[in-house]
């Protein structure tokens, strides 16, 4: 949990790395309300907010009685936005902080191509 | 009525205007009685060793060989050796036990209520106690040795019903006084003490002053004389009933701190 | 849908000449959990002495389930509150306490208090009085969470609690809320350790409110901008700043209110540093004494 933003958008989004790494599969229950809240250490409420987000999304649905589940193809509509947001969160950055320090796009890239060899 | 203590306190919501809440006032009584060293162990313990005191007195002058119809124990002030500790109980009640109670969602008025009630059922008991171990004094004659503890001041000459008449209005007094004047520390702090002070100089010097300037000393102890011990006695518990009532008013806006 | 469980309006309470709750205006919620923030001596036993009829106002209104609370039987048991300071019978053990619970709280949880007793390992026949002070904490904590009172209030319940029990606190707290929801009223000044446990902030200073929102609208709600003292206040210029700092060439600026992706980006063209406040932070910036001269006005956005 960072203090930047809203606890419930980390929870919701804590959710969706979850499923779209694969951790918790199209289909599957996610963790109710008490245990988010209690795994944590959050107040429930805030878990509930965090989990409508999702539904309001269409990324998680209720089954009456049962809990929450991943609705199928969220993973696929989650990974599409993320894509989506990923030049401004990252590259935009990455782009601004190499010119601060002289970085050309040519050198950025190889230095990009370097790394991935080595991890 | 002891059921209070699994059962839901139901009559709270259904009889909520109700004047008289039992299970409310009782719960009280039995706060004052969970420890039960504050009421009933610690002043049982004050008694026994102001007889185990007098008894070692008793010893020794048996010892010395000087004859007990002269030594004076009928002025002996041991039977009235808890009555210090007991003052302090009733300063408590309100000093310790009424920001506890509060804090537990207890009312003033059932605090006092259920405190006046622990005052009168302890001070049966005390007096129970005290009218009988007189009894049991004469019956074995000064506990074997010509000792007398209980025998003494106005218990002397007295029967059981007497003992115990006087003993359980003294008890009531003294525990209304520590408790009462401590509400008055409760709702006005420092400045309410003060004038309570002076206030109760102010009337005791005015009484003297009274009885002084109208010659009246002679005439209030022949009549403190003529109404006897029971009438004595009657007038202190009419005293711990005032002050029962004034503590009533005045815890009513008691403010812990 | 929510219920309403206490109203305060215009609340007043003077001790003497000084003002201790300067008429505020306060309402709690059925089921949520309360962070009653300030610094010591803000106000916050007195509005929770108030709240639970320990004192009596001296002006303005004031229900709780619908009444005045002091002496309201009926109001009354539904509360709990055990005093940072609070007295206990001569003599008392927490055993003495745990036994006469009951008979005051009608939901009170015997095993609850029992598990609890283990968790903080707390000696039951010592008297109250050799108590140290995390085990009188202790005390209060347990008679809190055990009571199960709809109007629960916690006094600084942590103080001389070590690290393990107050996070044993905090973990029965939510466990025992999840499964039975009450309104909790939770007075500190360690915000941080609780932030994420409350549902709504209640910020108090010199008996006033300064601040009465959501915990989630508070968090993020401000953010401190670092670098050259230029490009700080070219970045900042429009915006409400509720603290700054600065040495040298350098400075930080704390503003009010979120930044969007586009001021993010901007802050970063500029070589500025972003840095989040925390709810503790973003308190002390309200409350800290270089802005205590104009307070109403920062709270106002």
């Amino acid at each position: 949990m960072d203090d930047s933003r809203p606890i419930f958008v980390q929870i919701a989004e804590q959710i969706e790395n979850d499923i779209i790494d694969g951790a918790v599969a199209e289909d599957a229950a996610i963790p109710s309300i008490n245990e988010l809240a209690a795994f944590h250490r959050i107040n429930p409420a805030t878990a509930l907010k965090g989990v409508n987000r999702l539904v309001e999304q269409g990324i998680v649905a209720k089954r009456r009685g049962v809990g929450m589940f991943v609705v199928p193809g969220a993973r696929a509509r989650l990974i599409e936005r993320r894509r989506d947001e990923f030049a401004a969160d990252y590259l935009r950055p990455l782009i601004t902080e190499a010119a601060k320090l002289g970085i050309g796009i040519d050198e950025l890239a190889g230095m990009l191509r370097e790394e991935r060899i080595l991890s | 009525m002891t059921a209070t203590a699994t059962g839901p306190v139901r009559a709270a919501t259904t009889e909520g205007a109700s004047r008289l809440r039992p299970n409310e006032i009782w719960r009280i009584v039995r706060l004052h009685a969970v420890n039960p060293s504050i009421f009933f162990g610690v002043p049982a313990m004050v008694l026994g060793g102001a007889w185990a005191i007098t008894m070692v007195i008793a010893l020794i002058l048996l010892g010395s060989g000087v004859p007990m119809e002269n030594t004076g124990f009928r002025y002996s002030w041991a039977v009235l050796s808890p009555q210090w500790y007991l003052i302090v109980v009733g300063v408590q009640a309100v000093s310790y036990t009424f920001p506890f109670a509060l804090g537990f969602g207890a009312t003033r008025r059932d605090y006092w209520l259920g405190t006046g009630l622990m005052f009168v059922l302890a001070s049966v008991l005390y007096a129970l106690a005290i009218a009988t171990l007189l009894l049991i004094e004469r019956a074995t004659g000064g506990w074997g040795i010509g000792a007398g503890m209980f025998d003494a001041l106005w218990y002397v000459g007295g029967d059981w019903a007497t003992a115990f008449y006087s003993t359980f209005a003294l008890q009531l007094l003294v525990l209304f006084i520590g408790a009462g004047v401590t509400t008055v520390f409760m709702r006005w702090r420092m400045k309410g003490m003060l004038t309570l002070a002076a206030g109760a100089m102010a009337l005791i010097l005015g009484v003297i002053a009274l009885l002084t300037f109208t010659e009246s000393w002679e005439p209030l102890g022949d009549w403190l004389g003529s109404i006897g011990v029971v009438g004595v006695f009657s007038l202190l518990l009419l005293t711990a009933l005032a002050w029962a009532g004034a503590g009533f008013l005045v815890i009513r806006r008691a403010t812990p701190r | 849908m929510t219920t309403t469980v206490a109203r305060a309006r215009g609340l007043v309470k003077r001790y003497g000449s000084f003002t201790a709750i300067d008429g505020i205006d306060l309402t709690l919620e059925e089921g949520r959990i309360y962070g009653l923030l300030g610094r010591n001596g803000a106000g916050k036993t007195t509005i929770m002495q108030l709240l639970t009829g320990q004192i009596f106002p001296n002006g303005g209104e004031l229900e709780v389930f619908g009444r005045a609370p002091a002496e309201h039987a009926e109001v009354l048991r539904r509360l709990c509150f055990i005093a940072e300071a609070q007295r206990y019978p001569e003599d008392f053990t927490p055993a003495h306490v745990l036994t006469s619970a009951p008979w005051f709280f009608e939901h009170w949880d015997a095993a609850f208090a029992e598990r609890l007793v283990a968790d903080f390992r707390l000696p039951l026949k010592r008297r109250i009085k050799k108590l140290s002070r995390g085990q009188l904490s202790a005390v209060g904590v347990i008679v809190g969470l055990a009571s199960r009172a709809p109007l629960t209030f916690f006094d600084e319940p942590y103080l001389g609690l070590d690290a393990v029990a107050r996070q044993i606190f905090y973990d029965r707290l939510l466990e025992d809320y999840a499964e039975h929801p009450r309104t909790i009223v939770l007075s500190t000044h360690l915000i941080d350790e609780v932030a994420n446990l409350l549902e709504h902030v209640i910020l108090i200073d010199r008996g006033r409110i300064l601040l009465d929102s959501d915990a989630d609208d508070v968090r993020g709600s401000a953010t401190t901008v670092a670098g050259p003292s230029t490009a700080v206040e070219r970045f900042v210029a429009d915006r409400p700043v509720i603290g700054r700092e600065a040495i040298g060439g350098l400075a930080s600026a704390t503003i009010d209110g979120r930044l969007d992706r586009a001021d993010r980006l901007r802050a970063a063209e500029l070589g500025l540093e972003l840095a989040p406040v925390s709810l503790q932070q973003l308190i002390v910036h309200l409350t800290g004494t270089e802005l205590a001269g104009a307070p109403e006005k920062e709270v106002a956005a």
